[in-house]
């Protein structure tokens, strides 16, 4: 066990998640959607947004389009292709942004408490109450729909649980020894909060901003399905949602995209489970 | 939701009950489906078809329309111009009267048109009406400034209700008038119940002035959330008559279900165009030879056959064809790339980095995906063919997008305009210099200006003679289509779903935004 000791943190953390092997599968299925997403449009040169055929083609009939047409007359493939940078471009920005804003609000409110805390709380509170999706319809609907307002968005009402989250590791944190011996060698709050506390509170937040890509691809494909999306990027999304009118006659238009979209976040979440494996100790003899 | 549910089924039951009595031509109900969504059922203060088709039950009008354009008789059972034309007597049948009882006089009709001239959003149609004399109660003379052929239009059901003095002359301001919701007047059927969101009630009128008609007991409209769910209840059979469909998609599903008919016959003096605007004041678009190239290279073919799965019309100009001022002999636009490609050339429009000569905004009326959004988004990859490159605006709502269009803040925009059927009262306001008018949708919004035009389009207005007036609005059609201020798509194709056995539909040219009296069931 001298061995392990001598390890790191981090590669102590990966000599657990690759025994894992769902995560495993999912870190696959996430370094090829990757892959596609910034290799796709040199494989495929293909523009999505280019009328290749008859509207409405079935797919493995026309060898322009094998996975067939939409409603104008877009290679599917093509949309596929491209469709995943935006999707997942949303996905992680937004969660970036709930994750900085969430690890400051919690992490203000658990490290100095009193009268902050309640305020920050009281805070997260309202947003926590308001129905996401909804409020972020009204906030992509009061700019007009583009790929950033779309990530402001989400970014926007996804933070309350990182939040929480962070506040309770500060909570936990702020009581052990460490934190008093840096407090007793005249350390700066700053310092503290960032320097000591947060290093150390980080492993159950990359887990939750992990989860927190998958939520906010959901999202995303939720905002375009109400037609809420930007008509100039070919996303995922945006496939299902200009698509959906035309379920009944074209099946494929809706299903590949839903396909892209579901095993992406599949991925993200077994990736996620994975790493919170890895982080906990507790599990770690598992 | 419980209660719409037990009255289907009251209603399906009374329809077990009548069907028996329906081999005759009169009785029964008739259940009718829309999803358009009216505030009110006054059409002397709000154009669109959500009001007009009930109005036109509820009120009669100094003049109805057979299916060629021909004036006939309704509340005047006669006519006849004056006074070089600026007058234009009505005689009243003597036998009309409101729902309420009391007779219709010479007094309604002079004060109906006077509220339509100063209340109806469509400020050119009673323009030249100067006062409606009232000599007896059967006789109104209105008195125009100048001849205004456009009168016999305006007179139509679905623009000239007549009106109660008595009640909707009390001085309260008739566009929020309380009585738009409940109002009383003297057509075929009297509102018996508005429910919003739910249903509208009509129950037969046994006073109207014209004998046996209308053949219907009662008309129930159903109002529904939207096509999706109307379609599913026409399919079930829970109804019997939808007029002015506009979802294509939907409708091939439904015109293979049995027992159900479709037809696009009626309503040409609506005239609804679907086209493409182009800001004339925007650069590079002020210049004619670069709306001519979107022209060209826009392929109407591919749009009304592969797009409309065949059921659109193609559009040739301002006015739609069918009406009697349509002209054929204009530029077409065939699909031309390389001629397209040749006038940007000539507009000093060169091919800049990745063969881009301009970038462009187009943007729709929402609501309509088939219309609007579908050819918007059309025109992204059809235009990058000639080196435009388009980027698609969406607007959530239709404040949103009339505000923008409005305000003149725009490249290019897909839109939808009626005719409303004579050119004085829905072509004109999109062409006048004078009508340039910011802020105010569907005025001038391109900016369009050309001395001539305006000049032909105000000898038009007050042109007696048809053969005159028509060849005025030929040469007007010929140069506004060579201006490209507009490239023309479409003709929005409006369907009637009815069940088979439905005979007599209303197929003049107002369809359901007339008097439906002559229906009935077989």
């Amino acid at each position: 066990m001298a061995e392990t000791e001598a390890r790191g943190p981090w590669r102590e953390a990966w000599s657990v998640f690759k025994r894992n092997y769902a995560a495993l599968v999912g870190l696959g299925i996430l370094a090829l959607v990757l892959t596609t997403a910034i290799a796709g449009p040199w494989i495929y040169p293909v523009d999505p947004f280019d009328i290749v055929g008859a509207p409405k083609t079935p797919p493995g009939t026309d060898a322009d389009a094998v996975l067939g047409t939409d409603y104008l007359g877009r290679d599917m493939l093509a949309g596929l292709v491209r469709g995943g940078r935006p999707t997942l471009m949303v996905g992680f920005f937004a969660a970036m942004i709930a994750t900085v804003i969430g690890i400051t609000m919690g992490a203000l409110g658990g490290y100095y408490g009193g009268k902050v805390d309640a305020l920050l709380g009281r805070i997260t509170e309202f947003f926590q109450v308001l129905p996401a999706l909804l409020f972020a319809m009204v906030l992509v609907m009061l700019f007009t729909p583009s790929l950033v307002t779309v990530t402001f968005a989400i970014g926007f009402v996804a933070w309350t649980s990182m939040a929480r989250l962070t506040r309770a590791e500060f909570l936990r944190i702020k009581q052990l020894e460490y934190v008093r011996a840096a407090r007793a060698i005249g350390s700066s709050n700053g310092r503290i909060i960032w320097g000591v506390i947060l290093p150390n509170a980080l492993p159950p937040i990359i887990v939750a901003a992990t989860l927190a890509t998958g939520t906010a691809i959901l999202f995303e494909a939720g905002l375009s399905f109400l037609g809420l999306s930007d008509p100039n990027m070919m996303s995922w999304g945006m496939m299902i949602g200009s698509n959906r009118n035309y379920l009944r006659e074209m099946w494929w238009a809706v299903t590949f995209p839903g396909v892209c979209i579901f095993l992406t976040v599949l991925a993200i979440s077994l990736v996620g489970d994975g790493l919170n494996d890895a982080f906990n100790p507790r599990l770690r003899t598992r | 939701m419980m209660q719409t549910i037990v009255k289907s089924i009251v209603f399906a039951a009374t329809l077990a009950i009548a069907a028996p009595a329906t081999a005759q031509k009169a009785g029964g109900t008739l259940i009718w489906g829309t999803t358009q969504v009216a505030r009110h059922f006054n059409p002397a203060v709000q154009s669109g078809y959500a009001t007009a088709m009930v109005g036109a039950q509820v009120f009669a009008s100094p003049l109805r329309f057979d299916d060629k354009w021909n004036p006939q008789p309704y509340l005047a059972e006669s006519w006849s111009f004056q006074d070089d034309g600026k007058s234009l007597l009505l005689k009243l049948v003597p036998n009309a009267t409101f729902h309420d009882g009391k007779p219709v006089t010479s007094e309604d009709v002079a004060f109906s048109i006077m509220a339509i001239k100063a209340n109806h959003p469509f400020s050119s149609m009673l323009a030249a009406v100067e006062r409606v004399d009232t000599p007896s109660p059967t006789v109104a003379i209105i008195r125009m400034s100048q001849p205004h052929p456009a009168i016999f239009l305006a007179l139509s059901p679905a623009l000239c209700p007549i009106m109660p003095k008595h009640i909707f002359g009390d001085g309260a301001d008739l566009k929020t008038h309380a009585r738009n919701t409940t109002p009383i007047g003297s057509g075929p059927y009297k509102l018996a119940e508005f429910k919003p969101g739910e249903h509208i009630i009509l129950e037969k009128n046994p006073a109207f002035f014209i004998k046996d008609r209308p053949k219907f007991d009662r008309i129930i409209v159903r109002i529904f959330r939207d096509s999706n769910a109307l379609a599913v209840a026409i399919e079930r059979k829970e109804i019997q008559f939808t007029p002015f469909w506009a979802d294509l998609a939907l409708l091939d599903r439904l015109s293979k279900t049995p027992g159900i008919a479709t037809t696009d016959k009626g309503g040409d003096a609506i005239g609804p165009l679907n086209w493409l605007a182009f800001n004339t004041k925007k650069k590079p678009l002020d210049d004619a030879r670069v709306r001519q190239a979107i022209s060209f290279a826009i392929d109407r073919e591919f749009i009304t056959k592969k797009l409309h799965n065949g059921r659109s019309r193609i559009a040739t100009g301002p006015i739609a064809p069918g009406a009697p001022f349509y002209s054929g002999a204009v530029e077409h636009y065939k699909v031309d790339l390389e001629k397209a490609n040749r006038l940007l050339d000539q507009a000093g429009l060169k091919k800049g980095a990745g063969g881009v000569r301009a970038s462009l905004s187009v943007d729709y009326l929402p609501g309509s995906n088939e219309q609007q959004k579908n050819v918007a988004e059309y025109l992204k990859p059809q235009l990058k063919k000639i080196g435009i490159e388009v980027t698609v605006r969406n607007a959530p709502d239709f404040p949103t997008w009339a505000k923008r269009v409005g305000a003149h803040d725009f490249d290019m925009t897909m839109d939808a305009v009626f005719n409303w059927g004579d050119p004085v009262i829905g072509v004109h306001r999109t062409y006048l210099s004078s009508n340039i008018r910011p802020g105010i949708i569907w005025s001038n919004t391109q900016s369009y200006s050309n001395p001539k035009v305006d000049d032909l389009l105000a000898k038009a207005a007050v042109e007696r003679d048809p053969a005159k007036r028509k060849a005025e609005y030929q040469e007007f059609q010929k140069i506004v289509v060579g201006d490209a201020p507009i490239a023309y798509i479409n003709v929005l194709p409006y369907f009637t779903i009815y069940e088979k056995n439905l005979r007599s539909l209303p197929t003049t040219i107002w369809g359901a935004m007339a008097p439906i009296d002559e229906m009935y069931r077989e």
